[in-house]
């Protein structure tokens, strides 16, 4: 008399499996945020995210490549732009690029495109406004600076 | 013949294709997932008429001095002639100030048309930057759990290069 191998109910694994997955499709976001993680934002207790989402922004990332340790490989900071990270004095010809696209896609308009400059808490201002200076060269206006949220103090 | 009519009856599903699925699903989702802490942003607006530096003849300036030292750090912070120190407790002093400024009514009349001027050294940090910029905006109410707003309008000063 042969003994059945006993029979293993998998419902209660397959209930937890399906209730994971559940979990993980709802807080995924795969909107491209576009924020480089080697930029260290600084933090500020009021900056808040807009209530209204914006019309059309740009994104650019600007801070350093740093070692292991934390020491920034080159001095002076680079916008990471995707692929490729390059100063910011070699970015007029992009900016330029960007606006014949946008020029394209919008005959007529006005630039309505807000410039969010996502910097590492360590560039010099300087460089931010040199990065400001470009833009506004070729008619952008609306800029805003990135921080993080930070927790109020208690 | 009575038990094949009970096999027939109850066909066994073989769940092994599905587990692999669900869990091939599972582990996607688990290495895609990234927790995004949440960012906020400071409006600029700077037409290129109104440049860096270039006064807006209605609007009645506030000057925020920032010095810094050769690293980058804040060494004063200045708001007309006034020194408000290089810690903490001087941006807490900024934001007193520029609530005195604005006659203490934060979203009145004075509040819309007074612009904030921040006259940087090239090298100071960002993160000073943005710490003006905040005490200059405004401040957290902690019982409303709001900003109430000081300051709309912040421009930059033109940058003072290393050497002029």
């Amino acid at each position: 008399m042969a003994m059945d191998a006993p029979e293993v109910d998998m419902t209660p694994m397959i209930d937890c499996v399906f209730q994971l997955i559940t979990f993980f499709m709802l807080v995924i976001n795969f909107e491209s945020t576009q924020a480089d993680e080697r930029v260290k934002l600084p933090e500020s207790e009021i900056a808040k995210p807009p209530k209204v989402k914006r019309e059309d922004e740009v994104t650019i990332n600007v801070g350093f490549i740093r070692n292991a340790d934390g020491s920034k490989r080159v001095k002076d900071p680079l916008v990471f732009l995707p692929g490729e990270d390059v100063s910011i004095s070699q970015m007029t010809p992009r900016i330029k690029k960007d606006l014949q696209m946008y020029k394209l896609q919008h005959p007529g308009d006005g630039i309505k495109t807000t410039i969010k400059l996502r910097s590492d808490s360590e560039v010099p201002i300087g460089a931010i406004q040199d990065l400001i200076k470009l833009y506004q060269e070729e008619g952008y206006e609306k800029f805003a600076l990135q921080a993080m949220e930070e927790a109020p103090k208690e | 013949m009575a038990s094949r009519k009970a096999e027939l009856a109850m066909p066994k599903p073989d769940m092994t294709p599905m587990i692999d699925c669900v869990f091939q699903l599972m582990i996607f989702f688990m290495l895609t997932l990234k927790f995004v802490q949440a960012e906020g942003n400071f409006d600029i607006n700077m037409p290129i008429g109104q440049s860096q530096g270039t006064a807006d003849p209605l609007a009645q300036d506030l000057k925020v001095r920032m010095i810094a030292d050769a690293n980058g750090n804040l060494v004063s912070l200045q708001m007309g002639s006034r020194k408000l120190g290089n810690d903490e407790r001087a941006f807490v002093q900024l934001n007193g100030e520029i609530l005195r400024a604005i006659g203490g009514t934060p979203g009145g009349p004075a509040s819309k048309d007074t612009e904030v001027e921040i006259d940087a050294d090239y090298n100071l940090h960002y993160s000073y930057v943005i710490s003006a910029i905040s005490a200059c905006t405004g401040r957290f109410d902690e019982r409303t759990k709001n900003v109430v707003r000081y300051i709309e309008k912040i421009k930059f000063a033109p940058p003072r290069r290393p050497g002029n």
